[in-house]
């Protein structure tokens, strides 16, 4: 059973850019592309060969597979109603944000071994946004944690279902708030296009420039991955213990889609920041997670 | 429910530090209106029904349709500027309205008071300072109007808290201080408009010695 | 319910005013007016201690301070005619100047004897739109600045005070019979929470401390004198400053029967004293009459309230100081309109040769500048005399004496500009416009600072028994 959530966490990472892009592709009207085409483009990169820059080093060369490394190994702590995931042991979100953390922190590594202007510049915002972003993804798990007094994904969750009248108000600001988490940690609207091809404007696409062939296929495959890893959270806040091990992987796989759906809406009707505006957009994270705690703190009674 | 009810108000807080554009405000102030009215309806149980039933006309009525209506007429009939202009960049303003948020619930839990329901107290308190914070902060008298209302806002919680002997005077005063407020400050502005050509307090300094 | 019946037909004349503008109109109803209000004065003095439809209730400090302002209604309505002929000669607007001057009277009686708080807060909203709209008298940059400036921070204090109000409506609001009477949080005070009574003090000074021309919230309302046409000036700065101080006094006398007294006390004494420093501070930088006269408003209400922070001893000096405050500083401001209507400028460098041009105003207004300033025969010096020694006595030495040396630099100051209107060189624009003059004008001035220095040296007996009955309130 655990391997099954691996498996559909795999799947679904190769379906959800293709939603995005139809949902984007409708609203303004076009017919869009096929709904595997990510899919396609990732086979045919894996087909390609790399070519890889003389002043680069080893660590340009390792870097997308270290991460993408990382990336399945955080998928591997995702539970699902009442199956944990492949490792589970107390503590373990501060394990899978650390995960994702290192492998971003490789990504970045690589994109200042390149030597480029641009990579540097990119390597740069991305590690500033990643900063301001870390504390809202801890204080929302750790006044969920608070409130249940486990720190393991799985009991977590399992604990929080248990209680239902707070499970409702934690479901709707945490899905609130890990959207916006998630639109920044990928590096969609509003804090970066993925479209643009001005590198000025880019944050995360000027990182990964200079990659080609297998290294460009597994980092879209690790992007993919990613949006499945925050969407498997948001899922396991909504879903209630009490489904059956069906209807919660139904339940799973819909909710992905509906955030696909939802990703693809927010990037349609939203321009990109000015770039000055992005650190406090960012900061407004940090205080909407700050009100939970502190909403936390109150119904647990350990203030007022 | 009362709690999510107050981390949304603490949100639309956050989103006034927030946000730049001058409409923006009005749509905040709508939401704030909003949400007086679900913690009204959650938190009122011991009055009367005709008060209870006046008390919510007031709060989804007034705070959240007219007032707003009324300050949005009043930016398109007088072109007012998009932007707020303010002394301080966004960036540290959301910091700063967090900390406000943050250091009133500690000052809630430090005094905990039985007789207040101590976590309206705690909203209530963080809003006039940040209603206070925010005429301090802006340049632009229609932003000075918005923190005004935020003021009121965060007294009508006050009152809330206060208990449900005396609603319905409570929310009467409150009622008539935002009228009075609303009604004569933005009627003040027309004129104010007419005479200086933009409206930053700048402008309105020469009384000084 | 006579209080309601005097707010009825004070509406109902001020709607008549407005509806039906014509110079006879307002005459009438200036008259009519000025003959209800004083019978209103009468009807509460007969009626002492006595409450009046359970919202109002006539006690000695509001029957004095009412009569204070029925006595100033007859020069001030006298004046506001030549006002309006000077300045306004738009039948409309003078119609709506004389509805809102009604009007105000009304609110500011119905805050000295309101009992209920909310009513005393709900009036003191009226006086603040009323005053907000007399100040605008024209359309031009001073006069908005100033009249969005003190609607504005008006309303915010109005808030803050009304936020005290709730601190204290929650203590109380669990008891059987409880409501928000001065006379019942009385006697509930010494059984609440003192953290509450000192957050609704503090709260509540504050938001009041626009009317009262205090420190923290004093730029607005001085900035309003600034521009404020003189009799309005009269009102505002002598017994609106009088209902501001009414509204503090009624939260000191519900403070004073618990033990947080003392706090409240030294309260008093830090805000009168940074007060009396700002206003010291400031005057150097004046250059108009107005504002001077401002400034030097908020300097005897920091010595009230330094006098009130004294105790049992100081509480019958400031009520004294505040009665003859009233009679000279509106006499001041009653002078000012002719020397406004001589020189055509309210600045001090367009002003001199008074005593040449004008010897009986110059003679009132050099009474009225030895009254302000406290020099004998004034009776304000003796109202000073008794603060300081209050203060001495009770141990205060060093506020005394800081006090004191403010107060010679203030002295400094008056006499400065007084001396240079009376006896400088006549100034070179002078006389461009001629001015209507009227040689009764002064009568009203003399008057009140001979009243003044009657009071202070040969008090009848009635007086200074209705002053210790007015502070018998206290604790």
């Amino acid at each position: 059973m655990n391997i099954l959530i691996l498996v559909l966490i795999l799947l679904l990472s190769l379906l959800f850019p293709g939603v995005i892009g139809i949902v984007k592709a409708k609203i303004v009207g076009r017919m869009g592309p096929v709904l595997l085409q990510p899919f396609y483009d990732i086979i045919r990169l894996f087909k390609k060969g790399s070519v890889y820059s003389n002043t680069t080093s080893f660590v340009f060369q390792w870097a997308p597979i270290i991460s993408f490394g990382c990336i399945l190994v955080a998928a591997m702590f995702i539970p699902l109603n009442n199956y944990q995931g492949i490792f589970s042991f107390d503590n373990d979100l501060v394990v899978f944000a650390y995960l994702l953390a290192a492998g971003k922190f490789l990504m970045i590594l690589a994109a200042l071994d390149t030597g480029s202007g641009f990579e540097g510049m990119g390597a740069n915002r991305e590690a500033f946004y990643s900063l301001l972003v870390e504390p809202a993804f801890f204080i929302l798990m750790g006044s969920v944690a608070l409130i249940t007094d486990h720190t393991s994904f799985y009991d977590l969750f399992n604990a929080l279902h248990a209680q239902p009248n707070i499970s409702y108000m934690i479901a709707i600001i945490a899905s609130y708030l890990l959207i916006q988490i998630t639109m920044v940690e990928n590096s969609r609207l509003p804090v970066d296009d993925p479209k643009t091809h001005l590198e000025l404007t880019m944050v995360h696409e000027v990182m990964v420039l200079d990659y080609s062939g297998f290294d460009l296929a597994l980092i879209q495959l690790s992007n993919g991955i990613k949006f499945i890893l925050y969407g498997g959270l948001i899922a396991n806040f909504i879903i209630p213990v009490r489904f059956g091990f069906w209807s919660s992987i139904l339940c799973f796989i819909a909710i992905q889609l509906v955030f696909a759906v939802i990703v693809g809406f927010l990037e349609s009707f939203k321009a990109r920041n000015k770039l000055q505006k992005n650190p406090q957009w960012i900061i407004t994270l940090i205080a909407v997670a700050l009100m939970i705690f502190i909403a936390v703190l109150i119904f647990s009674e350990k203030i007022i | 429910m009362i709690y999510l009810f107050i981390v949304l108000y603490g949100l639309t807080l956050v989103y006034f530090g927030l946000s730049e554009r001058v409409s923006r405000f009005v749509y905040l102030l709508s939401a704030q209106g909003l949400i007086l009215f679900a913690l009204v309806f959650e938190s009122l149980h011991e009055t009367q029904l005709i008060e209870l039933i006046l008390i919510l006309i007031e709060t989804i009525v007034v705070k959240a349709i007219l007032i707003p209506w009324f300050l949005n007429r009043l930016r398109k009939r007088n072109h007012l500027k998009r932007l707020h202009e303010s002394f301080l960049p966004v960036f540290y303003n959301v910091i700063i309205i967090v900390f406000i948020w943050v250091l009133s619930f500690v000052l809630g839990n430090n005094l905990n008071f039985e007789e207040l329901h101590t976590p309206f107290f705690s909203a209530a308190l963080a809003s006039v300072t940040c209603g206070i914070y925010f005429i301090i902060i802006h340049k632009n008298v229609f932003s000075h109007l918005t923190g005004y209302l935020i003021i009121e806002n965060g007294v009508f919680l006050l009152s809330l808290s206060v208990g449900s002997k005396f609603p319905h005077f409570v929310s009467l005063a409150v009622l008539l201080d935002v009228l009075m407020g609303v009604l004569v400050l933005g009627l003040f502005l027309n004129k104010v408009r007419d005479t200086f050509q933009d409206i930053s307090v700048q402008s309105l300094s020469k009384l000084k010695d | 319910m006579i209080i309601l019946y005097f707010f009825i037909l004070s509406v109902i004349l001020g709607v008549l005013v407005l509806v039906l503008p014509s110079k006879k109109m307002n005459i009438m109803a200036g008259i009519f007016y000025v003959i209800a209000h004083i019978s209103l004065s009468f009807f509460a003095h007969h009626h002492m201690d006595l409450t009046d439809s359970v919202y109002f209730k006539f006690d000695h400090i509001s029957v004095l301070l009412n009569a204070l302002l029925s006595l100033l209604i007859i020069p001030t309505f006298y004046h506001s005619k030549l006002y309006l002929q000077r300045h306004i000669r738009d039948v409309k607007r003078e119609s709506q100047y004389i509805a809102a001057m009604i009007m105000l009277f009304t609110a500011i009686s119905g805050v000295y004897f309101s009992e209920y708080l909310v009513i005393l807060w709900v009036c003191i909203e009226m006086t603040t739109l009323l005053v907000g709209f007399l100040v605008l008298h024209d359309r031009y940059q001073t006069p908005i600045e100033a009249s969005w400036k003190y609607l504005f921070i008006s309303s915010v204090g109005i808030a803050i005070a009304f936020m005290g109000i709730l601190f204290l409506a929650a203590q109380i609001s669990d008891r059987e019979g409880a409501n928000l009477s001065v006379s019942y949080l009385m006697s509930m005070a010494s059984t609440m929470n003192p953290v509450f009574l000192k957050t609704a003090f503090i709260l509540m000074l504050a938001g009041y401390s626009i009317k009262l021309n205090i420190f923290p919230l004093f730029a607005a309302t001085i900035d309003a004198k600034t521009v404020a046409p003189f009799p309005v000036n009269a009102i505002i700065s002598t017994c609106l400053v009088n209902a501001g101080f009414i509204g503090v006094y009624r939260i000191y006398s519900i403070i004073s029967m618990s033990e947080v007294i003392f706090w409240a006390q030294k309260v008093f004494l830090i805000t009168g004293l940074i007060s009396l420093i700002i206003a010291a501070v400031q005057l150097f930088r004046v250059k108009r009459f107005k504002r001077m006269f401002a400034f030097s408003s908020m300097e005897h209400m920091a010595l009230i309230l330094i006098a009130l922070s004294v105790g049992k001893v100081g509480y019958y000096a400031a009520i004294l100081h505040l009665v003859f405050h009233t009679l000279v500083k509106s006499g001041l401001f009653y002078q000012f309109g002719q020397i406004r209507a001589l020189y055509n400028s309210g600045w001090f460098k367009d002003t001199g040769a008074y005593i040449k041009l004008n010897p009986t105003g110059a003679l009132a207004f050099i009474l009225g500048l030895l009254s302000i300033t406290a020099i004998p025969p004034s009776g304000m010096f003796v109202s000073e005399f008794l603060i300081f020694k209050a203060l001495f006595s009770s141990g205060y030495v060093f506020v005394g004496i800081i006090s004191l040396i403010l107060l010679t630099v203030i002295i400094y100051i008056f006499f400065k500009n007084g001396l240079h209107l009376l006896y400088a060189e006549k100034p070179e624009n002078y006389g461009q416009q001629k001015a209507l003059s009227n040689k009764y004008e002064s009568i009203s001035q003399l008057v009140l600072f001979g009243l003044v220095i009657y009071l202070g040296y040969n008090p009848p007996a009635f007086f200074t028994d209705f002053i210790q009955l007015a502070i018998s309130g206290i604790n």
